[in-house]
Order: structure tokens, then C-alpha cells, then sequence
């Protein structure tokens, strides 16, 4: 479990983004002493830090340049200002993202899941498994011993999404965010049908009803 | 300066001089003088009176009219004492001083409301980024709590969010400042960033985003064209017509100096008259009219920032077909020389 630190000066968005990163899986810790935060940092060691700019005591860019002196722990600058001059900064300060306020809370996931992938080579694995089944990303097939089935791109990012959601239940609007990152601009009937493509590819496989339909919330990959 | 009108203001110098040497030429014949003397007399008279009379203007007609011609040929007319010669008759003294300090007393004026312009616009920024907290903070708490709030907060949370922008933007490119930083930027990400925050929006309306192949590189400011995007991408949305099988079609093109991206969509379109006036502040049109909440902005602004960018922004329609939206990027082989 990653463990992501939030420098956050807004007492209520400090608190709604630990619900969102608690309940998408990640261990939270907000930073206390902005006096002192590069030792709190340094001391903590997570595994990305969101930085917003306005912070008391220290702007964040000038905490990001002494940070980046030390460590290069991934940092994902998060601010209201909206300008490439600003960004262009912070990315040339060593900010491995930067994401405008008000974020999409799904886009921020996806941007921090990126972010982390990127950074952990080790947790980068391209072959995930699904009870006895094999699921190769970089070539979108499913082996089941020497049975393969091959998957398009969409039912490939929608099986990984639920894969990695395991037990979860997952939304549409999370699904449609994860296509519409990866520019495949699908509309709603297009989602249900590769759904239902994916459902048949993994009864094919003997997988029958591994994926669950919860009306009006989502699925579920049990 | 003319000749002519110069000697009709001067009209009463040679009355004077005419009924003056009406009178000596009385006195001459009165007296019985010489018939020699009178011619000789007369002559110098006269041609010292022409001298007297028009060597001024030649003199005077160097200054003024290099004054009027530069006034004419600049751009910036209350430049135009940086460019002629001080003169050196009196009254050009007198005015070359009046215009100095006419134009010293402006430029304070200007710097004034300058100021007062940019700490206006200083202001807003400022604000909008203070407003953007609450909003963000609502964009969360309803993430969070889908269960208390449902997709339309959502929605009515992204128009807000829009309104605020396009006033950040009003005021960052009304602004003589450079407010922008032009850079490589991929077409690809910027229409991907538009796609994403206007999904919910476009599913719902069950509008196609349908992009071709737009992995192009053009040199522009990314956050600026997103929201330029954005405004051709929200008239798109609002601008629907009924019934199955609308789309948004973005397509890019590269041609040998410059790369084209052009956003068509099966929209309601705009009546051919409305057409020249899109660009113009505050225009609504019929279109504004029939669908309402247009605040005859978007487009103003959106074209104002290519001006300023270097785009050429073009627009075409065809009522109850189709609306076009053409963005043409210059290609600066300067750029490629430095990599």
C-alpha cells in the first residue's frame, strides 16, 4: 500500500482528499508542522506527496527546490493557479505532475496512480493474475495454460481497472474517466458493449459471471 | 502646409501693406516725384513685402509638415514629438512645448489607469484562485458523497467552474502584459484534458467526441488553447440539436508552414448573417436567444487570446447543419533551426 503525503493548507479539502485516497486503497498522512516540513517529510518518507503551492510559512515551489535537494521522492503540485509559466516552473523545480484546482477526484487518482507507476518500477508489473487466469497487459491477452484470449484495447483497460479494483465496486464514470485518459473517446452504449464483449471473452475462458452488474452504482469483479 | 491658405490667413497683411502704399504712392504724386523714382521705390517695396511675407512660410512648412506627415504615418500618433525636429521659429517653440506638456501629462494619466488596471486584474486573479478553493473543496465533498449529491451537482459544479474561468481569461488577455508562455505543445493532450473535463457533459447529451489523428506538435500556450478549445467545445454542447447521432469531430492537419485543427460538429449552426459578428463582444445572436444563458463572451475572448497567441481563428456554418471552427498554427522554422 503506497503511502501518500498530503501539504494541503485547507483544513476541509485536507480532509475529503484522505476520505478519496483512503478509499481508493492508499495510507494517508498529512503533513503537521509546516515549519519544519522538510524534516517532517524526510522523517515520514512516503511514497508521493501531493503539494499544494499556497502553504503557509513556505511556498510550496521554494519547499519543492529544498526537497529535491535531499530526496526525489515523486511530488504532484496541486494549485488554483491555473498558468503554463507556473507550470512550467514547478515542473522544471522537479514536480513530477501538476494538477489545477478544482480537480476531477478520478483524473487525480489516475494522475497519482501514473505517477507511481512511473516512479516504482517494482510494483510495474505487466503481468497481473485473476485466480488461476494470467492477464498479460503489454500484449492484452488472458492465458489460461496454453488457452489465450485476446483482448482490445478498451476491454483490456477495463479489465485491468477492475482487476486492480478487485472486490470493489467500480463506476462507470470511473471506467469512462480511465478510457477517455487513454483517448479512447467511447460513449455510453459502446461501454455496455464492451462489457458485455469482456463478459463473454471470460466465459469462453470458464469464467461465467466474474464480472457482477450493480444496478445504478457499477461492477464488480468478483 | 499650403500655399494658398497660408496667404488667405495672411490677407491682412497685405491690405495693410496695400492701402499703406496706396497712401506713399498718393504722396509721391502729390509731391510731383519722379516717375523713376516711384517704379524703383515701388519694386523694392514690393518684393521686400513678398519676402517679409513668405520667407516664414517656407520655414514654417519644413516643421509642420513633417509634424502632420509623421502624425499620419505612425501608428501611435502621441509618439510623434520623438520623431521630428525641435523647430526654430518662435511659435513652433511655443507649440513643441504646449505638445510636451500636453503628452507628459497624458502619459501620467495612461500610467494611472494602467496601474489601476492591473491591480484590478491582479484582483480578480487573486480572487478567482481564493473562489477555485471552495469549489474544489465541493467538487470533492460530492465526490465522496455520492450518495447526498447526484451527477447534477456534478454538472452545475463544472459550469460554475467555467464561468470562473472565462473571466480569468478576460482579464489575463485584455491585459497589455504578457500573460502567456508559448511552448511545444502536443495537440493530442490538450484536446485529451478537453475530452476528460467536458465528459460528463458530452455523455449526458449523448454528444460523440470523435478525434482523429491529431499527434501534432504546435507552439502555443497549453492552458490557453484549452480553454480556447473549451469555449468551441461548450458552444458545441449547448448549441446541440435534437434528436440521435450528434458529434464533436476534431481533426488536425499538417501542411508545409503551418498545421490546421478544426473542430465540426452537427449542431443547430448559425444564421448566415450572424455569422461575421461571432467574434464580437457580447454578440448572442439568434442562436444566443434560442437557447438562452449565452453570454455573448466565448468566442470574443477565445479569439482575442489566438490574436494574442498568433493563431488564426476562423469559423463556418451552415444553419441546421453544421458549425466549423478552424485553428490554423503558424510552424516557426526558427524553432526547428535551434534544436
Amino acid at each position: 500500500m503506497a503511502k501518500i503525503m498530503v501539504i494541503e493548507d485547507d483544513e476541509i479539502i485536507e480532509e475529503e482528499l484522505k476520505n478519496l485516497l483512503e478509499n481508493s486503497f492508499y495510507e494517508v498522512v498529512v503533513l503537521k508542522d509546516y515549519k519544519k516540513a522538510l524534516e517532517e517529510i524526510l522523517q515520514i518518507r512516503p511514497d508521493l506527496i501531493l503539494l499544494d503551492i499556497n502553504i503557509p510559512f513556505i511556498n510550496g515551489k521554494t519547499l519543492l527546490q529544498e526537497l529535491r535537494r535531499k530526496s526525489n521522492i515523486p511530488v504532484i503540485m496541486v494549485t488554483s493557479i491555473n498558468s503554463e509559466t507556473d507550470e512550467a516552473l514547478s515542473i522544471s523545480y522537479g514536480a513530477d505532475d501538476y494538477i489545477t484546482k478544482p480537480y476531477n477526484p478520478n483524473i487525480l487518482l489516475l494522475r497519482i496512480g501514473a505517477v507511481l507507476k512511473r516512479t516504482h518500477y517494482k510494483e510495474n508489473r505487466t503481468i497481473l493474475t485473476y485466480k488461476d487466469l494470467e492477464f498479460d497487459m503489454a500484449k492484452g491477452i488472458i492465458k489460461l495454460g496454453s488457452k489465450e484470449i485476446i483482448l482490445t484495447k478498451n476491454e483490456m483497460l477495463i479489465f485491468s481497472y477492475l482487476l486492480n479494483h478487485q472486490n470493489k465496486i467500480v463506476t462507470r464514470d470511473e471506467l469512462m474517466t480511465i478510457l477517455w485518459d487513454n483517448a479512447l473517446y467511447i460513449n455510453e452504449n459502446a461501454l455496455t458493449v464492451n462489457i458485455s464483449r469482456l463478459r463473454n471473452k471470460l466465459k469462453e475462458i470458464g469464467y461465467d459471471k466474474a464480472i457482477d452488474t450493480r444496478k445504478g452504482i457499477g461492477y464488480i469483479l468478483l | 502646409m499650403k500655399i494658398d491658405a497660408y496667404f488667405k490667413d495672411n490677407l491682412d497683411k497685405v491690405v495693410v501693406f496695400c492701402c499703406g502704399y496706396g497712401i506713399n504712392l498718393l504722396i509721391f504724386l502729390a509731391f510731383k516725384v519722379d516717375r523713376a523714382v516711384i517704379l524703383s521705390s515701388s519694386f523694392i517695396s514690393v518684393v521686400s513685402f513678398l519676402l517679409i511675407l513668405f520667407i516664414p512660410f517656407f520655414r514654417k512648412k519644413v516643421f509642420y509638415d513633417s509634424l502632420l506627415s509623421n502624425i499620419e504615418r505612425l501608428d501611435k500618433a502621441y509618439l510623434v514629438l520623438e520623431t521630428i525636429n525641435k523647430p526654430e521659429f518662435y511659435e513652433g517653440k511655443l507649440l513643441y512645448q504646449a505638445m510636451y506638456e500636453i503628452n507628459k501629462s497624458m502619459n501620467e494619466n495612461v500610467k494611472t489607469i494602467e496601474e489601476a488596471f492591473k491591480d484590478f486584474k491582479e484582483y480578480i486573479e487573486m480572487w478567482i484562485h481564493e473562489v477555485k478553493i471552495p469549489l474544489s473543496t465541493l467538487v470533492l465533498i460530492s465526490n465522496n458523497h455520492k450518495e447526498q449529491f447526484d451527477k447534477r451537482t456534478k454538472l452545475q459544479l463544472k459550469r460554475l467552474e467555467d464561468y470562473l474561468d472565462q473571466v480569468l481569461y478576460y482579464a489575463r488577455c485584455e491585459n497589455a502584459e504578457k500573460d502567456y508562455l508559448i511552448k511545444e505543445t502536443n495537440l493530442a493532450k490538450v484536446i485529451k484534458n478537453i475530452g476528460l473535463k467536458n465528459m460528463d457533459d458530452l455523455l449526458e447529451k449523448k454528444i460523440d467526441y470523435i478525434v482523429g489523428d491529431v499527434s501534432l506538435e504546435v507552439l502555443t500556450d497549453s492552458k490557453w488553447l484549452e480553454f480556447i478549445l473549451g469555449q468551441i467545445i461548450n458552444n458545441s454542447i449547448k448549441y446541440k440539436r435534437d434528436g440521435k447521432n450528434s458529434y464533436i469531430k476534431i481533426e488536425a492537419k499538417e501542411e508545409k508552414d503551418k498545421i490546421i485543427l478544426s473542430i465540426e460538429d452537427n449542431g443547430i449552426g448559425i444564421k448566415e448573417g450572424d455569422l461575421k459578428y461571432v467574434f464580437d463582444k457580447s454578440f448572442t445572436g439568434s442562436n444566443g436567444r434560442i437557447v438562452g444563458k449565452s453570454t455573448g463572451m466565448g468566442l470574443y475572448i477565445a479569439k482575442n487570446m489566438c490574436n494574442k497567441l498568433g493563431h488564426k481563428i476562423d469559423i463556418m456554418s451552415k444553419e441546421d447543419k453544421y458549425t466549423k471552427v478552424v485553428i490554423t498554427f503558424a510552424k516557426n522554422n526558427y524553432y526547428d533551426v535551434l534544436k
